[in-house]
């Protein structure tokens, strides 16, 4: 019986590539055990298909078995995995069967006493599907083309092996790229990643020490922005005695800022030898980094009348009356309670401005988070929308280490991070990698759920 | 000569007296004149000295006071939009001696703008000088977003806030502007060359009351007309704050009985300065705009149209907006 589960077991791992054989072994062949008690020694032996039925059961098994571990740990797949999915090659058979219909639909003149506006919707889901189809249908040609290939690698003449192993490469070249081209497709677009942000940094557990951490921190975004080219521009700016950081607000601008910012959001951590420590003991303090995207002027608007203006100038005459230099401005917005103040400027115009820009980055991130919990209230894993009360960095000095918790990606070199550079970049784009993948299998799953 | 002699000793007794409590910088000799601590002080600390000394004095706003002077001896705009981390640095003895000086201005209560010598109106830093009038943030809320035109005319330009903002944020735009006072005409000949706006802007000493003749001939036809006249009721001048019944000009605020003097010889004027469809853009006090529409419709100023009222920051109504009726003359 053993032996048996040890031959399946072979062959079952020659075909998951992604599986780590040493550590997942073990528990593999008792899988198997159970397994083989229940079928027949022919079945699992002889036929691909029961090979593959095995496969998929021990891999469902593995995950049971690995369920409290963080699912989020997993790390990011390449292209060609996600394309093994089958929800993945359902969801693009449906979409070709629902490009085809409505098509067809479109193209039919017996159609045309339909609602204009389903005519209409159906027009542009044409438009948007027909590079997909199209991709898909090259990317299915590719593939034969490559099996056929493959055939003739193995031919007698050395030339004609030349020349396939030319054909094979740019073949697995083109297979690349169409699935790359499909899936960047596929990822749903974030609305609001083309806005411009907001981002807010406050200090949290650890007194003075986290306030010194938030000002090393908050400069390190002032540099992040420098490194992309954005606009960089403080808001509110609160400091503690000892040149620490309590709380402060800067409007970032410039393409993408939204985009490579949001994954900043959460609670970061830093451990290390305070300066403000006399005894050389370590100590764990945390900050609190927002992310509010900012709304363009065209996708939200504000009612001037659910606003109340504060100024010093309300009290007395006003005018030539008065000559005051106080020109602080706080905006209170009514119905939701929401306020933004400003004094950063000498003109009170200015001020205004500034304070409503604020406000509006509250206001909206205000809908976006209800949209979002609505959209997504089933999603695990939330990167950048929500989770702001998640750990989701640490900066650990004495072991010169940086960790993201969410990918579980660990960096060295905390100075050369801090400066807001390459590496900063390099963890952000691993965030970006992995969210784009986890929106688009919640997509897939999503549709599965629904069939 | 004995008698400089004592006073040179005098002058030793007080300060061995007050020397140590001047050093630590929490005192201030009684004889009238605040003199410069000797020993270093932190920017935090120098700037609380002096807030303690305005609210001693009764000046007004001691806070806001102490901290723009500060900001401007560092070389910013505001203490809040500076790296905090300034609060804790030691001042240097020019610094030191430099807000001294102004904060001891400021203790005769000459306002915050005048002792710094520039203030921000809109996008723009002007320079600050007395008498001329201060711009005042009402001013600033209003404008903009509602004046277009190619051509345009203000009376009473004071610092020449308005005319240049204008032509700041309007690259079409050309404009005059007139002042009686001589130091208003020269500091807003002064802002706009230093904006860079000179060539746009025509700047001439002239009163609506004795040169109305020139300015029909000379300023004339123009398709904007706006104004910020001194609109105080006399009766109101002497409960002003000694900031501005000492330092700003009082023609730049008095308008008379019923603050309309300068109002009412605009409204006469427009008609025969404006073009077809031109605009007249006053700001007033609170009670006005119902006196200028009734001033309109009573025949007194025919050729021009009362078109609305708009409100400011504090929605108290403050901005009227005239047209000069396009089909007579």
């Amino acid at each position: 019986m053993a032996l048996v589960g040890m031959v399946l077991c072979k062959t079952t791992l020659r075909q998951s590539v992604r599986l780590n054989c040493l550590q997942t072994h073990g528990c593999i062949l008792k899988n198997l055990l159970v397994y083989s008690t229940g079928t027949s020694k022919s079945h699992c032996m002889v036929t691909g298909r029961t090979v593959n039925l095995a496969h998929n059961r021990h891999l469902h098994i593995r995950r049971a078995l690995h369920v409290t571990q963080p699912t989020m740990a997993t790390g990011v797949l390449s292209e060609e995995e996600i394309f093994k999915k089958k929800s993945l090659q359902d969801y693009l058979k449906k979409v070709e069967t629902e490009y085809r219909d409505f098509l067809k639909s479109v193209n039919m003149p017996e159609c045309e006493h339909l609602d204009a506006e389903i005519m209409k919707f159906r027009r542009t889901r044409v438009t948007h599907l027909a590079p997909l189809v199209e991709y898909a249908k090259n990317l299915e040609l590719k593939l034969e083309e490559c099996e056929e290939t493959e055939a003739l690698l193995k031919d007698e003449d050395p030339d004609i092996r030349e020349l396939a192993d030319i054909d094979m490469r740019a073949c697995l070249e083109a297979i690349q790229d169409l699935r790359h081209k499909i899936l960047s497709r596929l990822i749903p677009v974030d609305e609001s990643d083309a806005s411009d942000l907001i981002l807010e940094v406050t200090a949290g557990v650890g007194g003075q020490e986290a306030m010194l951490f938030t000002a090393e921190v908050f400069d390190m975004y002032q540099r992040f922005a420098a490194f992309h080219g954005w606009l960089f521009e403080i808001l509110e700016y609160m400091p503690s005695e000892i040149g620490g950081l309590r709380h402060a607000t800067a409007s970032i601008s410039g393409p993408q800022s939204y985009m490579k910012m949001k994954f900043e959001g959460g609670v970061h951590r830093v451990q290390r030898v305070p300066r403000t420590e006399k005894q050389g003991r370590m100590h764990t303090s945390t900050i609190t980094v927002v992310v509010l995207p900012q709304p363009t002027e065209i996708n939200f608007t504000i009612n001037a009348k659910d606003l109340r203006i504060e100024t010093k100038r309300a009290s007395g005459a006003g005018g030539q009356h008065v000559n005051t230099t106080d020109s602080a401005v706080r905006i209170v917005h009514i119905p939701t309670g929401v306020v933004s103040e400003c004094q950063q400027e000498r003109s009170q115009l200015k001020n205004r401005e500034k304070a409503m820009q604020v406000l509006r980055a509250k206001l909206y991130s205000l809908r976006l988070e209800e949209e979002t919990s609505k959209r997504y209230h089933a999603r695990k894993i939330q990167i950048g929308t929500k989770g702001r009360s998640e750990k989701v960095r640490t900066y650990n000095f004495s072991q010169d280490r940086i960790t993201d918790h969410r990918i579980g990606k660990t960096l060295h070199d905390v100075e050369e991070f801090m400066l807001g550079e390459e590496l900063l970049e390099e963890i952000n784009e691993a965030l970006q990698q992995f969210s784009e993948q986890e929106a688009l299998m919640d997509l897939l799953d999503e549709l599965v759920s629904e069939n | 000569m004995e008698a400089l002699i004592r006073l040179n000793r005098l002058g030793c007794a007080v300060r061995l007296r007050y020397g140590p409590m001047r050093r630590q910088g929490l005192c201030f000799t009684s004889a009238g004149r605040d003199l410069p601590p000797v020993s270093p002080l932190s920017v935090q600390q120098a700037a609380a000295l002096w807030e303690q000394r305005f609210r001693q004095c009764g000046v007004s706003e001691p806070h806001l006071s102490s901290q723009h002077i500060m900001a401007h001896v560092l070389g910013a705009k505001t203490m809040a939009s500076l790296d905090p981390v300034i609060l804790t640095e030691v001042l240097t003895d020019i610094q030191t001696q430099k807000f001294w000086e102004l904060c001891s201005k400021r203790l005769t209560r000459m306002p915050v703008q005048y002792v710094i010598e520039e203030w921000d109106f809109r996008d723009l830093t002007l320079k600050m000088r007395p008498p001329v009038f201060i711009p005042r943030p009402e001013t600033e809320s209003r404008l903009g977003s509602s004046v277009s035109g190619v051509r345009c005319l203000e009376v009473g330009c004071g610092s020449g806030a308005i005319s240049l903002s204008l032509l700041h944020s309007l690259p079409q735009l050309s404009a005059v502007a007139v002042d009686r006072s001589q130091e208003a005409v020269c500091l807003t000949r002064e802002n706009a060359h230093r904006l860079g706006l000179q060539d746009r802007l025509e700047v001439r000493q002239l009163d609506l009351s004795v040169d109305a003749e020139v300015i029909l001939k000379e300023c004339g036809p123009v398709t904007v007309l706006v104004s910020n006249p001194p609109y105080l009721f006399s009766q109101d001048m002497t409960s002003l704050e000694p900031e501005i019944l000492r330092f700003e000009d009082p023609a730049a605020l008095d308008g008379g009985a019923d603050g309309m003097q300068l109002i009412r010889q605009i409204l006469t004027l427009a008609p025969h300065l404006l073009t077809d469809e031109g605009l007249v853009y006053l700001e007033v006090d609170p009670r006005h705009p119902p006196l200028i529409q009734q001033c309109v419709e009573e025949e007194m100023t025919a050729g021009l149209q009362y078109l609305q009222t708009h409100c400011d920051i504090t929605d108290r109504p403050r901005f009227c907006v005239l047209q000069r009726r396009g089909t007579e003359d």
